[in-house]
This record gives structure tokens, sequence and C-alpha cells, in this order.
């Protein structure tokens, strides 16, 4: 009978070392995988800084890699482009962002709200490729024609729908910023007769400033990154705008240089070696910014989260001051001028925006002489059609691609192949490769997720380990999706010997969205509160008994929140299925992992790109797209709404 | 030591992070009495027997000097294993715990996790704890329903049965009825009352009556260390420590 119960403890004990052990390996897996994309794009970027050198490299003025008789690899135009059309997308997205955020945190009534916070969401759902394609279709043509220029694509076109693709991420992380700061502060300024506008410009927002500057760092992190909308509105000429300030001229970023070049490239050429070379650029450069962010998000928690939870940008009595009182008074004002500017240049042309320029130029010189209630209304004034901006942009681009691509709606749209170099016909072999390849990446990340989330979250506490796997998940997190796909290409495609296939598209987006499993996962692990698992472990359950029967099933709908979010972003992604799976035209459906695939973003991509006449078919391609990734975030956000309802404590 | 003693602590010492949660506590618990442990808020009486089922283990930065011994054995040994531990010696927290699930497998977790399959043999085990926790007859007519939906005193008499299902030596309780009515703290504390035919019962608790009602022994704890440790009627009626006199007569506390 004894001996019976100690073989039992003993397979007990072996059983939880060895389930341990999986599960630390699946947590390694991020840190393991960003090491291996590191690795990969330094040892095939190694030639070029040997061969160029590292000053010709980063200061050489001109990128010409089909120049004869010498092939000229200097990365100032490219580092020049992305960091014009980044500022110029700061300049739209924060003081409109910031705006909104103020407006949705404090100001705007319930309904107004329940309005606004799922459009955003929507904002941020929508694939890059379809923020390219209204780019390429409508924004340019309107530049083109507003300004008299040969083309539309420009650095101004790259910087607007740039903007708006910061808009979410500016605005959600501010959002929680501003709420996080105490009520007590406001109840403060109100109970000395400050009006609203006074407690939000005045106490609100420099409490929250530390929050609202890690959500512009985000935003700049995410607008650096993107690829596909950049490369399909800039136009792509690899100069540096000249004069300096002319947001009409054609720029090209380092993204939009991978992203076009690297398709047509001669694997092992000197120009392959740049390539990796400007992707190592880009990975740094956004690796720091991210890292930024973190940071001050990090020391924000460190001080003010243990009481606060999760919150970002709370004030604190000793902290010093980021601005002096002086600027910081103008804080409010700078955030108008920035907001009606945006306001203005859609609204009404060259003419309207200096119009309003010279009227708040004016009102900014009396603005002292207002009174708090003349003043307040104008700021609420601008503030609330801040917000309407917003929805109006995104009212216009869906607005415009339901109109446009409705009619090419069809029963044969849907189950047919594509004819005529996809001008007529369908898009069955795309819509099915699109959900071949979503099917793998989750495949490929949900077990490797959920294994790390229950690592960090049940099996250590914080230390040297989760520090490490935390930060391999950031850094993965902050990987622009280009860099998946170089690196899917020159590990998966061509080391590992797959070839363009379904398996190195799915496992290349698998690694892509591994590290929002993770963090999804682990929140909605944390969500469970510990009282269950000490009852349990005090019945004499094991840990992996007490994770799997008790923590895990109450985390299940969060897990899959978390899930079909991802997919939903897999889904929408071109830049890392471009040289890994991607195929135009392809008759018939794939017959192994290791044959290629179409995919409803590369198609969109290529039919907006190098498909004159497909009108139709390009709107009608763009329509799906969009519905399948709106369709997987509304099961996601349905599913998130019905389990918090009936959740139980 | 006694030879009805279970449960002892020896010199332990406990330490979170930098600070020092208990002092050279030395102990011997009882078989078969309710043993209740008394102090302030903070004084350290819920760390003390969160270290005889070895709970601390799952808080970060927590380091133990000293021994906890059970049947002579010290549970802090390199081979001593927390999970078989826990088996023997049960716990019931201070607000009720019952899991998400129907209030039968609640019941049914424990002997599950210990290898019962059998089902009739967990029905039997599932009523006779419910029984021994006086909580048959208000729910034997609801057994599949959600524990989420008995009351607060229900619920803690349904984390006692769990408790009771897996059939331990020693139950902790960790101030089982602070969270509780007056009506419901009235049929756990007659609860363990019966419960000390059976089994070595710890109980920690604020209420000097409470302790007074259901206990054998009382130990008076204050700023991590044991002060008093004696029979009940001893401590409040003839305390030797004046810090203990000044508790019970309400000084201070």
């Amino acid at each position: 009978m004894a001996t019976e119960r100690d073989g039992k403890v003993h397979r007990q004990r072996t059983g939880e070392l060895v389930i341990r052990g999986i599960l630390l390996l699946c947590a390694a897996s991020a840190v393991i995988a960003i090491f291996f994309i590191l690795a990969f794009l330094l040892r095939d970027a190694y030639p070029i800084f040997q061969t160029v050198g590292i000053a010709d490299f980063f200061l050489g003025p001109v990128w010409n890699p089909t120049s004869y008789p010498v092939e000229k690899f200097g990365i100032v135009p490219l580092v020049a482009g992305t960091l014009c059309v980044t500022a110029g997308a700061m300049a739209i997205a924060v003081p409109l962002g910031i705006a909104c955020a103020i407006c949705i945190a404090h100001l705007a009534p319930p309904a107004v709200r329940d309005i606004v916070k799922p459009a955003i969401e929507l904002l941020a759902g929508i694939p890059s490729v379809v923020y390219g394609f209204f780019g390429l279709i409508v924004l340019s043509d309107w530049i083109r024609v507003t300004f008299g220029i040969p083309s539309g694509e420009s650095w101004l076109a790259g910087s607007i729908i740039l903007g708006i693709m910061a808009l979410p991420t500016i605005i959600s992380v501010s959002e929680d910023a501003l709420t996080c700061v105490p009520r007590e502060f406001a109840e403060g300024s109100l109970a000395l007769g400050a009006t609203r506008w006074q407690t939000i410009s005045g106490v609100i927002v420099p409490g929250a400033l530390p929050g609202i500057s890690a959500a512009v760092i985000l935003g700049m992190g995410r607008a650096i990154g993107e690829t596909m909308a950049v490369l399909m509105v800039t136009g792509n000429a690899a100069i540096v705008p000249s004069p300096l300030w002319n947001v009409l001229s054609p720029v090209r970023t380092l993204t939009g240089t991978l992203g076009i070049e690297m398709g047509e490239v001669a694997t092992g050429s000197m120009h392959y070696h740049a390539l990796f070379g400007v992707a190592v650029v880009l990975l740094v450069i956004t690796l720091i910014v991210n890292a930024v962010a973190t940071l001050i998000i990090g020391q924000i928690r460190e001080k003010y989260g243990r009481s606060k939870g999760s919150c970002a940008g709370v004030t604190g009595q000793e902290r010093k001051p980021l601005f002096p009182p002086e600027i910081r008074e103008r804080i409010g004002t700078v955030i108008l001028v920035g907001a009606l500017s945006c306001i203005g240049l859609p609204l009404a042309g060259v003419a309207g925006y200096f119009a309003c320029a010279i009227l708040l130029s004016l009102l900014l010189l009396s603005w002292n002489r207002v009174s708090p209630r003349s003043a307040e209304k104008v700021a609420f004034f601008f503030l609330f059609a801040a917000t309407a901006a917003v929805l109006l942009v995104l009212a216009i681009i869906l607005g415009d691609i339901v109109i446009n691509g409705l009619p090419a709606l069809s029963l044969g749209f849907l189950t047919e192949p594509p004819r005529d170099l996809g001008r007529s016909g369908g898009i069955f072999p795309a819509i099915v490769g699109t959900l071949y390849l979503v099917a793998g990446a989750i495949a490929f990340a949900l077990p490797l997720g959920i294994g790390a989330a229950i690592y960090l979250s049940e099996y250590t506490t914080e230390g040297r380990v989760t520090k490490i796997v935390r930060a391999g998940t950031d850094l993965l997190n902050g990987t622009p999706s280009i860099v998946f796909g170089l690196f899917g290409f020159a590990f998966l495609v061509l080391f590992l010997n797959f070839g363009i296939s379904l398996i190195a598209g799915q496992i290349t987006l698998g690694l892509m969205i591994l590290p929002t499993v993770i963090r999804t996962t682990e929140e909605a692990l944390k969500s469970v509160p510990v009282s269950l698992r000490e009852g349990s472990l005090a019945l004499g359950a094991t840990p992996w008994q007490t994770v799997s029967r008790i923590v895990v099933p109450p985390a299940v709908p969060g897990i899959i929140t978390g899930a079909i979010l991802s997919i939903g972003r897999a889904a929408g992604e071109t830049a890392p299925i471009l040289f890994t799976a991607a195929v135009f035209s392809q008759r018939f459906l794939p017959s192994s992992p290791f044959s290629p695939v179409m995919a409803l973003p590369y198609h969109l991509y290529i039919l907006a790109t190098n498909v004159p006449g497909a009108e139709a078919n390009k709107y009608g391609t763009a329509l799906v797209l969009l519905m399948l990734v709106i369709l997987f975030y509304a099961l996601a956000i349905g599913i998130r709404t019905h389990y918090r309802r009936n959740s139980h404590w | 030591m006694n030879a009805d003693t279970i449960l002892a602590a020896d010199r332990l010492s406990l330490w979170y992070g930098d600070t020092r949660a208990l002092e050279e506590i030395t102990m011997e618990v009882p078989d078969r009495r309710v043993t209740a442990l008394i102090g302030p808020s903070g004084c350290g009486k819920s760390t003390l027997i969160r270290c005889f089922n070895r709970m601390n283990d799952i808080l970060p930065g927590c380091r133990i000097e000293g021994r906890v011994t059970f049947h002579g054995q010290n549970v802090y040994d390199n081979g001593s294993d927390p999970v078989t531990l826990r088996r023997r010696i049960g716990m019931v927290f201070q607000k009720p715990n019952p899991f998400p699930k129907s209030i039968y497998e609640n019941v049914a977790y424990g002997p599950r996790v210990h290898g019962v399959r059998d089902r009739k043999e967990l029905d039997r085990i599932v009523e006779r704890s419910l029984r021994r926790a006086a909580l048959w007859d208000e729910v034997k007519d609801r057994l599949s329903h959600s524990a989420m939906s008995l009351s607060g005193g229900q619920q803690q008499r349904l984390c006692i049965a769990r408790t009771l299902a897996v059939e331990p030596e020693v139950i902790l309780m960790d101030e089982p009825c602070s969270a509780l009515d007056p009506i419901a703290t009235a049929k756990v504390e007659a609860l363990i009352g019966e419960l000390k035919e059976q089994y070595c019962v710890v109980i920690v608790t604020h209420n000097m009556q409470q302790a007074g009602r259901v206990s054998d022994y009382t130990g008076f704890m204050y700023l991590g260390r044991l002060i008093e440790f004696g029979e009940t009627t001893q401590i409040f009626e003839s305390p030797a420590n004046e810090l203990t006199e000044n508790y019970i007569t309400g000084r201070f506390g």
C-alpha cells in the first residue's frame, strides 16, 4: 500500500517535471524566434557591410541597385523617406488622436463613446493593403487634382494614410492614460471653481502625459514599420525631397524598398545582401522606438501601477514635470492648432487651410483675454470636431469600398478562379488560400503561445526568466511585418529549402502573431482569481491539475478572443507572405503544404498596382478581404462581451 | 513532544523579501482538538497556518527558516512533497472560494485529482462530505447547480465539504467566518465542534469570543511572535503575559 502510493507520487512528480519543461520550451520560443531573426538578418546582411563599407552604406546619398557599372547602395534617401513620412504622419495623428482620446475619456456621453470606441477598433482592424488600396485609388487621385501635379503618389499621401493607421494606437493608449488619472484630482480642481476645460487641460492631461507620450511613440513605431500602405502611395522614388519641405515629392521608405525589390532580387547578389542591410537598419530603428515606449510604460507601472492595476500615466505628487509650466499651459492650445489644421486640410483645401491657420493665430493671440467659459466652448468644439473627423475618415474609407465593391460581389466571384489576370472571373483560390494560411498560422502559434503564457503566469514568479521571455515577446511584437517576411524567405524558403510554399507562409504568419497570443492568453489567465488556485492547491492538486482543471477553463473565452483577433490580423497581412507563400495566379488549390498559394491581400495588392483595368474586381477583392477581417473581429468582440457579462466574479 | 501532537513548529521564521513576518515560532498542535490563533491584524497568524500546508511556497519572495513537523517529519525537507502534504492537511480560506463549477463537481474535484474515477464512489463521497458539512439537506436537490448560486455561508460550508472529501488529517481554517453573517457563523462554529471528533482543527480568528467558544487551545500572536500558547480557559481567565491580558480585555487590537 505504502509503496503503491510512493510509486504514484513519484510518477506524478515526474509528470509535473516533464510538463514544466515543455511549458518552459514554449516560453523560450519567442526568445529563440527573435534570436533566429537577428541571426539570419545579420548573416545575410554581413557581406554588404564588408563590401560597401559601413560608412558608405549609411552615408551614401544614392540608392540605385541597378546603376552601371557600379551599383550604389547608400541608404540616406531611404532613411530620409522613412523619417519624412513618419514625421508627417505624426503631425496628423498626434493632435487628432489626443483630442479624440480626451473626448472619449472625459467629454463624450456614453452613447457617443459606444459608437466611437468600436469605430476605432474597426480602424485598427482594416488591413494595411486595404489602406494602401484606398490611398492609391482615392487619396492620391484627390491630391493629384487638388494640387495640380502629375502624380499624387507622394510624401503627403503616405503621411495621411500612415497618420490614419497610427490613430487607433495613439487614441487607445492615450485614453487608458487619461482615464487612469485619479478622479480626486479632477474633483479637487472642479471644487476650486475651475471649468471642465481648465481641469482637463491643467490637471488631467498633464497627469496623463507620460502615458500619452508612450502612446505617441508606439504610434510612431507602427508608422515606421508599416510596409504595404506606404509602398502603394508614396511613389517610391529613392530621392530626398527637394526642397526639404516639399510634401508633394515622391519618397521611398526603408520598408517600401524591401517590399518592392525583395521579390525581384537575385539571391546571393550584392543587392540581396544590401536589402538585408536595410532590414537590419529598419529592425534596429523600430526596436529602439518600441523599447523607449516600453521603458516609459514600465516606469509608470513601477511607480504607480501597484495600487492602480494596469494604469499607464497616473500622476503623483513626486513626479517631476516633463515640461516647464509655461509650456505646459500651452499644451492644450497646441493640441487645438494641430487638430484644426488636420480638419481644415481635407475640408477646404489649401486656401481654407491657410485661412484656418490665420484664424487660429488670431485666436491664440487673444486667448488670454477670452473668458474661461468661452474658451471652454471653443476648446470643446474642436475636441468634438476632431472626434467627428476620425469617424468621418472611417466612414469615407468603408463607404468607398462598400459602395464600389458591392456590384462586383456575386456567387461566381466567390466560387470561381480568376481569369484574364484577375480582370474577370472570381477569387475563390485566394479566399481558400487565405483561410489555409491563417489556419496554419494559428495552429502554429496557439499551442506555443498558450504554453508560454501558462509558464509565465502559473509556473514562475517574476524574475530573470520572465524578464527575458517578456523582452523577447516585446521585441517580436515590435518587429515590422516586412522583416518577418525577409526572415521567412531567408530561413524557411531558402535555408530549410521549403520553397515559396503554404507552410513557409503559415510559420511566418504564426511567428508574427505569437506575441499577441501570448499576451492575450496571459491576461485571460491573470483574470482568474488567485483564491481559486489556492483552493485547488490546498486540496492537494498538483500545479498542472490546478492549471488544467481550474485556471484554464474560465480563461478559455479570453484565450479564444485573443486567438480570433490574431487570425483577423494574420488574414489581412501582406508583407510576411509577399516572398514566402503567395503567388498571383493559380488555377488550382494548393495540393500540399509545399505548394504556393493565392491569398486575398496579395491578390488585391497585385490587382491594384500591376493590373490595369480590373476596377470592379479590385474593389470586390478589397470588400471581401475587409468583410473577412471584420467578421473575425466582430466574432472576437462578441465573445468577449458575452462572457464579460456572464462572468462570475 | 506530547504523544498526541500531530503538527509542530520549531523555531520557525519567515521573511517576505526583507520583512520578517514570523519570528522563531515554536508550538505544538494536538490531534483531535481545536486550536485557535488570535491576535491583531498583521500579527502573522494567517502566515503561520499557511506554513503548515506550505501554501506560502507559491508567494514570490518568501523565505523560511526553522522546522515545521507533521507526524514528526519536517515538511520543508528536500524530499517532502507539498502536493502530498496538502492532501493530508486541508485548508479553508477566509473568503469562500468555490470553483466556478457545479456543487457536485466542487466536492468531487479533490477525489478526482487523487484518482477516484468510479461514479458510485464519487456519489458516496460527495453525499458523505456534504452531510458532514451540514449542507446536504440544503443542496441535495440541486447538486448540478452552479456553486456560485449559493449564499456566502453555504459557499463556505461547501468549501469545508470540499476539504473533507479528500479525508485530510488536519483542517486549517483561515478566518473562515469573517465574510459571513451571524447565523451562518453559528452554523460553521457548530460544525467545527463536530469536526474535532475526527480531525485536528487549527483556526485563525480575530474574533476572541469565537476563539473562546470553539477552541480547546489558544495561541496569542503579536508582531510575528507567539506571545503565549496554552489551554483556552487558561489564556482567557489567567493569561501569564501582560500583552495577552491587554488584548483579551480589549485594551488594544
